[in-house]
């Protein structure tokens, strides 16, 4: 009887060990194994580990980068994977980071090198951290449930609307929607999620992955109307790292010459052209 | 007849009234129409509020206005006049950006637009070398514009110089409102310009967790969510005490079938994430049409998910009163709800006393949990200032208002024990020492606070019994009273 549970207890013991080596192994993706020969260029970059890129992302943006099992997919995933193999480094995603935390994460310091969200490059942001030359051309979207009246973003006034914590979607609702109460959620999925429950009347957030997303997963919202910010994406370096933001800025540069940012861009966007040049 | 031909007569005429007031409409309409090569499309001012949402006169903030070319036109020079006693920054500054609506669902920079500008309190005036071309848009932004300190509704004058070289006047946009400086924003300001706290915040670390301008701006921001939070803990949690209650009978009923259907509650309950329950709560429950008003909603939940908590509180703490009361209650002739009013709730009561508060602890710090579904509370409003500001210095200050409340609740728990011992005859300080951390929700923690075996009390508890007519609440004796 007492081995009996002694045996049951080494079970769960052993259980637990593999469960938390399973949560580990998530979040540290492949050690890399060769970073011979790039060492001479990347040694003046003040990275976290060496020959690593540690970043940072939300992992909520289709189809720029998202989550597909553990491992993140995407436009922006293959664009930096090009960059950071340009760059002799090995990438490393840290888990899921909240979005509002990112920002303040790079210019801490200390957690990652780099952080990639679909970040829009702006001035209050800049007091921060420091940006890359950017990558994507963007705008706001304001998106209601397929059945609603509404036609424009100015129509809620004094109404519930919702955008994702952080983001420039609600900071432009913030200012712009006079008297409207702006909810901010963690994840832009779950703003749909309270839109599709009507909590909210329209979300705010970046028009591309708007359309991804309606298209794909949301077919019972609709677009309203796509908001003229003309906002740019670009990576997120500490203001202490100009040697890593240089070298970022230039391998961008010679993918967006030889044509490689191009290819990856259809890849993804097959009926765009891309706009960065 | 007279007067059909009279009508005859007639008709040119107003047919002729009619031609003329069509041909003035259009005049008046055609102008209104094309006239202007650019129109506003909106102006704003950035909140500057720390931690609000408000524009402060006298204080930095970014204006932005936005306008459209007209079809076919171009536009060679905008100025935009402010209202009178503004002033700008030392470090203001003009961003303009000119955006292709050629596609319009994929507006874009146009990277080639030239411009000067010359900007003073009283105006700025952009000189666009190109022009901007017809249809596009244009974003005119000034850094560190500061508003006239007296609140009010402040609009900007428009003016322009089309392709043709004529000017055009598009007179006031929409006011923005501005409201006078708050006490606390003087103090914010005042602040930032003492050199220990510039000296303070050079490092990093002091920068962006214990920032005394943040510290200072949250204070009152954060105030009102505190209420907030504290609100739907007092509203949910008295509401779970009965539910809790009512729920501990069912799991002691004689009959199978309550005693299942509550197991189930109270397992379900406990055996899920509050997170989770809210969760289904905010994106389940609409589906179904369901659609209570948020807060409502949020201390229904917490009141749901803490009676579960109650229940086996309040089940370990009745189950740990001695047989022999029961026993004795029956021999002095009361039936079973009297025993339980009379005799065991009163001693429960004293026993599930620190549980309880513990428990009140716990439900208070999980409102932050209704932050992840939009219910403005503390940990929502500490999350929009950090956003704003990207300074994590809110999060600490909402930390502090949380320790307001559990701090003095953790000490009552200790002298909950200590009385309870005390009266329990049992004077073990350090027991109940250790059972005042007992923080986490785990199964056994209400029957720790209520011993399984008790033996002391019964005489105690008989002794005013005897006496039921006479004393109100028998349960408490004139021992226990003088340790209360």
């Amino acid at each position: 009887m007492m081995s009996m549970s002694k045996k049951v207890i080494a079970v769960m013991a052993a259980l637990v060990l593999a469960l938390s080596m399973a949560l580990v192994g998530c979040s540290s993706g492949t050690p890399s194994t060769d970073t011979g020969g790039a060492t001479d260029t990347t040694a003046d970059l003040k990275l976290l580990k060496e020959g690593v890129l540690t970043v940072g992302s939300d992992c909520d943006y289709p189809p720029f980068i998202s989550l597909e099992g553990e491992k993140p997919v995407g436009f922006e995933y293959d664009l930096l994977e090009v960059i950071a193999a340009d760059l002799g480094l090995t990438l490393e995603y840290l888990p899921p980071q909240s979005f509002d935390t990112l920002i303040t994460a790079v210019q801490g310091g200390g957690k990652m090198d780099l952080a990639v969200s679909s970040l829009t490059i702006n001035d209050e942001r800049k007091e921060s951290v420091n940006f890359c030359t950017p990558y994507f051309d963007s705008n706001q979207a304001c998106v209601t449930l397929a059945s609603s009246n509404y036609t424009k973003a100015s129509d809620f006034e004094g109404k519930t609307v919702g955008a994702q914590s952080g983001t420039t979607g609600f900071d432009w609702a913030q200012e712009n929607i006079p008297g409207a109460t702006v909810k901010p959620y963690n994840q832009t999925s779950e703003g749909l999620a309270a839109l599709q429950a009507g909590s909210i009347e329209a979300l705010f957030f970046d028009a591309p992955i708007a359309e991804y997303q309606l298209q794909t997963n949301y077919p019972d919202m609709k677009m309203i109307e796509v908001i003229p910010t003309a906002e740019q994406y670009g990576f997120a370096v500490s203001k202490d790292n100009p040697a890593l933001e240089k070298a970022v800025n230039d391998s961008l540069k010679k993918l967006i010459d030889d044509g490689t940012y191009a290819e990856i861009f259809k890849q993804y966007f097959p009926n765009l052209e891309p706009s960065i040049k | 007849m007279k007067h059909s031909t009279a009508a005859r007569a007639l008709r040119p005429a107003v047919a002729l009234v009619a031609v003329c007031f069509l041909v003035l409409g259009l005049f008046l309409a055609l102008p209104a129409h094309d006239a202007f090569a650019l129109t506003t499309d909106r102006t704003t001012a950035k909140s500057n509020e720390d931690g609000g949402k408000s524009v402060i006169g006298g204080d930095p903030t970014r204006l932005s206005w936005e306008g459209t070319v007209g079809a076919d036109e171009t536009v060679s020079s905008i100025t935009l006049e402010f209202p009178a006693d503004c002033r700008l920054a030392d470090d203001a500054y003009v961003k303009v950006q000119e955006i292709i609506m050629d596609d319009p669902a994929r507006p874009v920079h146009d990277e080639s637009i030239v411009y000067t500008e010359e900007l003073t309190p009283e105006s700025l005036t952009l000189e666009f070398a190109n022009g901007l071309r017809a249809n596009n848009k244009v974003i005119v932004q000034v850094y560190g514009f500061i508003l006239p300190a007296v609140s009010g509704d402040y609009a900007i004058g428009v003016s322009y110089v089309d392709g043709t070289g004529a000017s055009h006047d598009l007179g006031d946009s929409p006011a923005i409102s501005a409201v006078a400086i708050t006490t606390t924003q003087r103090i914010v300001n005042w602040l930032s310009e003492q050199e220990w706290v510039q000296a303070w915040n050079s490092v990093k670390f002091l920068n962006i967790f214990l920032n005394p301008l943040w510290i200072v701006a949250s204070i009152p921001n954060l105030f009102f969510g505190w209420l907030r939070s504290i609100g739907l803990v007092l509203l949910g949690f008295p509401l779970a005490i009965p539910v809790g209650l009512g729920i501990s009978f069912l799991r002691m009923s004689k009959l199978r079938v309550l005693r299942f259907i509550s197991s189930i509650y109270v397992n379900v309950i406990r055996g899920t994430p509050l997170f989770l329950q809210i969760y289904i709560a905010w994106f389940g429950l609409p589906l179904l049409g369901i659609k209570p008003p948020d807060y409502a909603l949020g201390f229904l939940v917490l009141a749901m998910n803490s009676s579960a908590y109650l229940a086996e509180i309040f089940r370990a703490g009745i189950q740990s009163i001695h047989k022999g009361q029961f026993e004795a209650a029956s021999s002095l002739g009361m039936n079973g709800a009297q025993t339980m009013f009379f005799v065991i709730i009163p001693q429960t009561i004293r026993r599930v006393l620190p549980t309880m508060t513990s428990e009140f602890i716990l439900l208070f710090k999980d409102t932050s949990l209704l932050a992840a579904v939009g219910v403005f509370e503390m940990m929502n409003f500490a999350k929009i200032s950090v956003n704003v500001s990207g300074n994590m210095t809110p999060y600490v200050v909402a930390a502090g208002y949380y320790l307001l409340v559990t701090l003095p609740l953790i000490r009552a728990i200790s002298v909950f024990e200590r009385k309870l011992a005390a009266s329990d005859g049992r004077e073990t300080p350090s027991d109940s020492k250790k059972k005042g951390k007992g923080d986490d929700k785990d199964e056994g923690s209400g029957e720790n606070t209520a011993p399984q075996t008790k033996r002391v009390g019964l005489f105690k508890t008989i002794a005013p019994l005897s006496a039921v007519d006479a004393q109100p609440s028998p349960g408490i004796t004139p021992e226990q009273h003088d340790s209360q």
